[in-house]
């Protein structure tokens, strides 16, 4: 694993609000891929974390200059790579 | 003979393409800030420099797949022959979003007409834009708009007619999609050119090879494409072994490179990037703490709005039908045709007037719920309250349509189509009837100060209201468990920025959801008071027990004992009609519950629609104004009910069905009599279930047992 590449599930779910990250991938699990592709999570991607939802559940980000509320579940199968964790590579 | 032609508005969701619409064709149409409000296309007409144009504004939708209904709609409407040209409407103020869907449109090599729409605001973000070499990557002209003012929209006109002279000579987009992918493309195309396939020759095959290479489900239905899946699923196959390419979104992927390069090249911006005013407030109306009770807080501001400051207007309307009332009685001469008469003063006026008056309510309910959409809150309303609904088996987009369910059920059932999974919809819609409608109210309004001292009655109607949503919630989690088991969809919304609403659009918006209910009133409910009023007057008892009429004279200036007379004497005409040979018949159904053969004949009136309770319990204790401001009825339903009673007739008129136009709604929307039926017979069951329960347990427990006086 290089410096700061999160491969492993569980990614997007679990960062502090404000974080920007770059989309690497989906993992396998992952269900309609292609919604969200059309969407704008692409590998290539930045995707900044904006807020949680009470009561758990929704995630906001914004991808492509747009916010998009999505499901934790789904989250969880967007792959990332902090981008900066990454500048020091 | 004028030039006909026929145009396309597509864009994305909330790129201001209804706006333009309607300021081009003129007619009325809403602006949605909320994702999806229609999913029906649209049409409209103008005329510009002698042509007339057939304008169709197409649902909003960020790609051509067929992720969902509206993607499949337009798709469905671009690929048929008969559009001459589209004009893509695009935020300007987020182009490498917007423009994805152009990348699609343009491999239609329709005619196309972009529309850098918003370009005001994109201006203040700093974005400086390219227009020559954004038009020839994209083989289409560009025009930038203002949206929402006609000065804004005239550059986009004149365009337009010039365009149209010139169809023919339409450019062709220069898109390429990677080496590898341009000749998987290619190859396919070939493919499918070989076919000959006539309906779709005004569109390039290499439309439909690139969407045969995605597997597009709704390309994928179409039978003439068939012979040429083995094609496919080599060049498939070829891409994923040869360049490790993922089938499913390697397009998407390379449209938003495509886009990168592109605005790389021709966007450019000058301002930093600043926190917008729109995440500044909403860093708290999402905040994961704060969210929630200001959510709370504008839902109360919502019904204190709603309830409060309608009060005086219907205090209006209700005068003026009373006086309606009074000024036909003087005008129409008793003895002509008396019996139509008092159909029509206390049948028609009567009834029908006791359902306008709640117009007011209904139109401010909508009113604010109309200001919440266009702002764009309801948005976040719905990501707030994602997490509480998902517990309960529902969904962030049912809130809406559940929040409407407390002015009308009609047309909350219709905001249901803002819901994409099927079975969400369905559990929606099935739970909605509990939302204690507006019809409702007189009955609360008439038994509440009746029973209740002054102290409890806020509070007795909030529970009511309470039971209903809960009762709605557990309904909703039990269905998700046992009826509508599975997977839900994909949840994915957009949260579009904060936008001032202009007045015009929310009356439009208000009006156009009134007008159902004032509909339903004109017509069901009228048709319902009439027949009601035959039931209730039909077939006249002229014989009675007692010779009333001597009894009556006799008694003289006695005015207690002429009106327990005359009361006596309704009565008994009361119980020879229709409706009082139904109530008896039926008593003894209902005496478990604690109803009498009145209020059984009240409720089965009820059961057309909620509003005529009132009216009949009015008639049946022989009131001549029959609302629920009459200190005379409720002077007598206190004489004759226990407040157990009186709870318990509310109780089951919250939970039974609704009224006959909530049906036919449900029939409509869900394309099934039998979800109808279903409905109709769950809610009655459930109310007599739970209405059994509360009275027996009451009685035995001798809560609110005894007469008040």
């Amino acid at each position: 694993m290089k410096n700061g590449e999160k491969n492993t599930g569980c990614s997007l779910a679990e960062l502090p609000i404000g974080t920007k990250a770059v989309i690497t991938g989906f993992s396998p699990y992952s269900r309609e891929k292609k919604k969200f592709a059309d969407a704008g999570f692409v590998p290539g991607s930045e995707l900044q974390i904006e807020a949680y939802a009470p009561f758990g559940g929704l995630i906001r980000v914004k991808v492509m200059e747009t916010s998009m509320a999505l499901h934790r579940d789904d989250a969880k199968c967007i792959l990332l790579k902090n981008q900066e964790v990454n500048a020091h590579a | 003979m004028p030039d006909k032609f026929r145009i396309a508005l597509a864009g994305n969701p909330n790129c201001g393409k209804t706006c333009i619409f309607n300021m081009l064709t003129g007619s009325r149409q809403h602006v949605g800030n909320y994702p999806g409000v229609t999913v029906e296309s649209k049409s409209g007409n103008f005329s510009l420099n002698g042509k007339e144009i057939e304008l169709i504004d197409l649902p909003g939708v960020y790609s051509l797949s067929s992720s969902s209904p509206e993607e499949a709609v337009v798709f469905r409407e671009l690929t048929r022959p008969g559009i001459d040209l589209i004009v893509n409407v695009i935020d300007s103020t987020i182009p490498q979003r917007s423009l994805y869907l152009t990348t699609q449109l343009a491999e239609l090599h329709i005619p196309m007409l972009l529309a850098f729409n918003m370009s005001d605001d994109a201006r203040k973000k700093g974005l400086k834009f390219n227009i020559a070499k954004l038009e020839t990557y994209f083989g289409s002209p560009i025009v930038q708009t203002i949206g929402n003012s006609a000065s804004g929209v005239k550059a986009l006109k004149e365009k337009l007619a010039e365009e149209l002279d010139q169809l023919a000579d339409h450019g062709v987009p220069m898109l390429s999609y990677g080496q590898d992918i341009d000749e998987a493309i290619s190859e396919v195309a070939g493919e499918i050119d070989s076919l000959e396939i006539s309906e779709y020759s005004h569109i390039p095959s290499r439309f439909f090879a690139i969407k045969l290479l995605e597997k597009d489900t709704c390309v994928m239905q179409i039978d003439k494409f068939k012979p040429a899946w083995e094609t496919v699923d080599e060049q498939i196959r070829h891409l994923a072994d040869k360049h490790a390419i993922e089938a499913d979104t390697f397009m998407a992927d390379r449209r938003y490179a495509m886009l990168a390069g592109a605005c790389r090249d021709a966007i450019s911006t000058t301002n930093e990037k600043r926190r917008e005013v729109s995440d500044r407030i909403d860093l708290v109306m999402t905040n994961k703490f704060l969210g929630f009770p200001l959510f709370l807080a504008i839902m109360y501001a919502t019904f204190w709005f709603t309830f409060i400051c309608a009060d005086p207007l219907m205090g209006y309307i209700e005068e003026f039908f009373v006086w309606l009332g009074e000024i036909t009685g003087n005008l129409w001469d008793p003895e002509v045709m008396p019996y139509l008469r008092s159909l029509v003063i206390d049948g028609i006026i009567s009834g029908v007037g006791g359902v306008i008056v709640f117009l007011p309510n209904i139109l401010f309910l909508f009113f604010a719920i109309a200001i919440l959409e266009e702002s764009g809150y309801m948005s976040r309303a719905a990501f707030v309250m994602d997490g509480v609904m998902r517990r309960f088996g529902l969904q962030g987009k049912s809130f809406v349509p559940l929040v409407l369910g407390f002015g009308c059920t009609v047309p909350a059932i219709m905001a249901t189509r803002t819901i994409e999974s099927e079975r969400d919809r369905k559990i929606t819609i099935m739970v909605l009837p509990l939302m204690s409608c507006g019809a409702r109210l007189p009955i609360y309004a008439l038994i509440i100060p009746a029973f209740f001292a002054q102290k409890y009655q806020a509070f007795t109607m909030w529970m009511i209201y309470l039971i209903g949503v809960l009762v709605a919630l557990i309904g909703a989690r039990i269905m998700k468990s046992t009826l509508f088991k599975g997977d839900g969809e994909v949840y994915l919304m957009e949260l579009p920025p904060y936008r001032m609403p202009t007045l015009k659009s929310l009356l439009l918006h208000m009006w156009d959801r009134g007008r159902m209910y004032l509909h339903k009133a004109g017509t069901i409910i009228l048709l319902t008071s009439i027949i009601l009023y035959i039931c209730n007057t039909y077939p006249e008892k002229k014989e009675f027990s007692r010779d009333y009429d001597t009894l009556i004279e006799e008694a003289a200036q006695n005015d207690e004992i002429i009106s327990s007379l005359e009361n006596a004497q309704h009565a008994e005409a009361m119980e020879y009609t229709v409706s009082g040979r139904v109530g008896k018949a039926l008593e003894p159904l209902f005496k478990p519950i604690g109803f009498d053969w009145k209020i059984t004949t009240a409720t089965i009136g009820a059961l057309a629609a909620k509003e005529v309770f009132v009216a009949q319990m009015g008639i049946l204790y022989s009131e001549g104004e029959t609302d629920e401001e009459s200190e005379g009825l409720r002077a007598k339903l206190v004489k004759n009910y226990t407040p157990l009673q009186a709870f318990c007739i509310m109780l089951f008129c919250l939970l039974s069905i609704p009224c006959l136009a909530t049906l036919a709604i449900i029939k409509r929307e869900l394309n099934s009599w039998k979800m109808a039926v279903i409905e109709a017979g769950g809610l009655f069951a459930l109310a007599y279930i739970m209405t059994f329960i509360v009275y027996q347990a009451g009685t035995l427990l001798k809560i609110g047992t005894t007469l008040i006086n």
